[in-house]
């Protein structure tokens, strides 16, 4: 026999109790892992996100520009155009190395639900793109029945390179001539075709939605936005004013769900600290007869501290498997709350969180376990034994 | 070496009761040596208990001092009065006090885990034998009858090999056959030369020890 197995046969003794306390220290565990990990990787991933939008300015009609901005980003269609005539205009500014035109339209697709379809300038939006690879081929910007798919919606859709569907109003016979590796970001969701396509088969002649614009040298995006903004129908964002824009956006989102979270942390840890000392309590007696058979008060805070890691631990260890096993469910349900978020994963299970969490389990394991160390060496083990008897 | 192996002088102790203090021992003093059978008797509420406590260190007195081995108690640190505890004095509770999820041998052999003498295996055994358990060894207490639970605590405070056997009414509830058994238990203890004290209300016990100690209203007399 050592303290051990002394702990465990006491945790067995209350099995309904000990695994309650156990649910309570995997359940707290798993909402700290859950909301650690998510405002850790949010702005992590938002910021790649933005970074891999390839651009650094993007010029769309006045209006809302923060709006637009991320209607944009999350294919949203916004009602004003701007023009070739514009585009033209854009162009002719210093300092800029790219300046591509897009049209987002939205219809709704096979499955009833709205789609975006992206029409782009192949070469220019795979020079804004470097990272991006293509299962099967790109189109031409001349064809005029071919179409790239974002790997989520071939997967969801159950589309591969070849297939054949019909698009647009007038129902076209529409060839996937490839589909994009998966970019976790938004790119993974839209319809991407020639921009002249989109603009003839929705009716939108001249009609552009933005132009994403890359400068020569990073430096100069302030002087270049100011010459945008001197052509009367356009407005210039930068990309980091559309990153503060969303942060604004979602920060009290975030805030909300941070002291939720936070406090009911607080309040299941303290439930927990009152379930550990309560046994603790009620077996002073027990404390006091292992005194008086000469065991030390160190000896006892073993005992107790190996019954309160047991259980922190083990609790915090199935809290992780919970979160993440739950991760993706949890992620579509913050998501749902957060106004935008990155398309990648946003609970992911980084090592030093996770030993963090596991640390976290710890610390309360010890502070519950110090307790009655300090408590039972201030008694003598009669006055324990009496006090347990009352 | 000082053959006395307890002295107590003037040992006094109360209870708080509310406002009112209950003086359950009023200096009480008396010397056993070495190897002595000495059994405490007297009506109950008369103070045995609380004198067994103050002599197993298990409690401190109000007044009076208290000397085990030649060493004063009183104004010791609990550290060491737990290592005097645990090298010299067996301690048997008047409710046996045993732990419900440990199993027979489990509670026998609970003290050596705090003394950390971990050669004890084959003594484990030894002593349940010696208190007639080795039949019930893996049972747990209560599936016992009184008298074995009884006898699971002699051999608890039998473990540690101590000098001083402290016994709080070790026949209490037992008939008179099984505790007849345990007279012989402290009568084989008594020959290996231990110094038991013992409580008792029983006559035939208190007539095998050497001396009677008569406490009535928490005084000798
Ligand atoms: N914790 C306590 N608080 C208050 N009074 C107490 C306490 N313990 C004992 N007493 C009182 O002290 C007196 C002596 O008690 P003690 O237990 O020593 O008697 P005893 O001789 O062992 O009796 P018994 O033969 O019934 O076991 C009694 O009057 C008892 O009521
Ligand atoms: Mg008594």
């Amino acid at each position: 026999m050592n303290f051990f197995t002394l702990a465990v046969k006491n945790l067995q003794r209350r099995r309904g109790r000990t695994g309650l306390t156990v649910l309570g220290v995997a359940i707290a565990i798993a909402v700290l892992f859950i909301l650690v990990s998510f405002n850790s990787c949010y702005e992590k991933h938002l910021n790649k996100e933005l970074n891999n939008l390839g651009m650094h300015i993007l010029a769309v009609p006045k209006g809302c520009p923060y709006e637009a901005a991320s209607l944009i980003m999350q294919g949203g269609v916004f009602p004003k155009y701007l023009s070739n005539k514009d585009l033209n205009a854009v162009k002719k500014i210093d300092g800029i190395e790219i300046a591509s035109p897009m049209l987002l339209h939205q219809f709704i697709g096979p499955d009833g639900k709205p789609h975006v379809a992206y029409g782009i300038n192949v070469n220019e939006m795979k020079r804004l793109k470097p990272w991006w690879k293509v299962e099967g081929r790109f189109f031409s910007q001349t064809e005029d029945n071919a179409k790239v798919l974002g790997k989520d919606i071939a997967q969801r859709e159950k589309l591969k390179v070849g297939d054949i569907l019909p698009f647009g109003p007038d129902k076209l016979p529409f060839k996937i001539v490839g589909v994009l590796e998966k970019t976790d970001t938004q790119d993974d969701e839209f319809h991407f075709l020639p921009l002249e396509v989109v603009q003839k088969i929705f009716g939108k002649p001249d009609q552009i939605t933005a132009i994403a614009i890359r400068v020569k040298d990073i430096s100069k995006i302030p002087e270049v936005t100011r010459q945008l903004e001197k052509i009367p129908d356009i407005q210039a964002v930068t990309i980091t004013q559309i990153m503060g824009t969303i942060m604004n956006l979602v920060g009290s989102a975030r805030a909300l769900l941070v002291s939720v979270v936070i406090i009911a942390i607080i309040i299941s840890a303290v439930g927990i600290i009152n379930t550990l000392l309560m046994s603790v309590n009620e077996r002073t007696r027990e404390f006091g007869v292992m005194k008086a058979l000469g065991a030390k008060g160190a000896d006892i805070g073993k005992l107790v501290l190996i019954e309160t890691l047991f259980i922190t631990i083990s609790g915090g260890i199935i809290g992780l498997l919970l979160s993440l096993f739950g991760a993706s469910l949890i992620e579509v349900l913050i998501k749902g709350v957060i106004p935008y978020s990155p398309a990648a994963r946003l609970i992911s299970p980084e090592p030093r969180l996770i030993g963090f969490c596991l640390l976290f389990s710890i610390v309360v394991g010890f502070v519950c376990g110090i307790y009655p160390v300090v408590k039972s060496s201030s008694l003598t083990p009669m006055e324990a034994i009496r006090s347990g008897l009352e | 070496m000082n053959n006395k192996i307890i002295s107590a002088q003037g040992l006094t102790k109360a209870y708080r009761r509310g406002s009112e203090e209950i003086f359950a021992l009023k200096e009480v003093s008396f010397v056993v040596s070495r190897g002595e059978f000495v059994a405490i008797v007297g009506p109950s509420g008369s103070g045995k208990t609380t004198l067994l406590n103050l002599l197993g260190c298990l409690d401190t007195p109000a007044e009076g001092n208290l000397r085990i081995n030649g060493i004063e108690i009183s104004g010791l640190k609990e550290k060491v009065l737990v290592k005097l505890r645990r090298e010299n004095i067996g301690f048997i509770f008047q409710q046996f006090f045993l732990l419900p999820t440990l199993t027979v041998r489990e509670n026998i052999e609970l003290p050596l885990l705090f003394s950390q003498k971990s050669n004890y295996k084959g003594r484990i055994d030894k002593i349940t034998e010696l208190v007639g358990l080795k039949a019930r060894a893996q049972h747990l207490p209560h599936q016992l009858s009184g008298g074995e639970m009884q006898r699971v605590a002699i051999g608890r405070a039998l473990i540690n090999e101590p000098e001083i056997i402290l016994a709080d009414e070790p026949t209490g509830n037992l008939d008179s056959a099984t505790s007849q058994k345990i007279y012989e238990l402290f009568q084989e203890l008594y020959n290996q030369g231990l110094t038991l004290i013992i409580v008792t209300h029983n006559i035939d016990l208190a007539k095998k020890a050497h001396r009677v100690i008569y406490l009535t209203d928490g005084k000798i007399g």
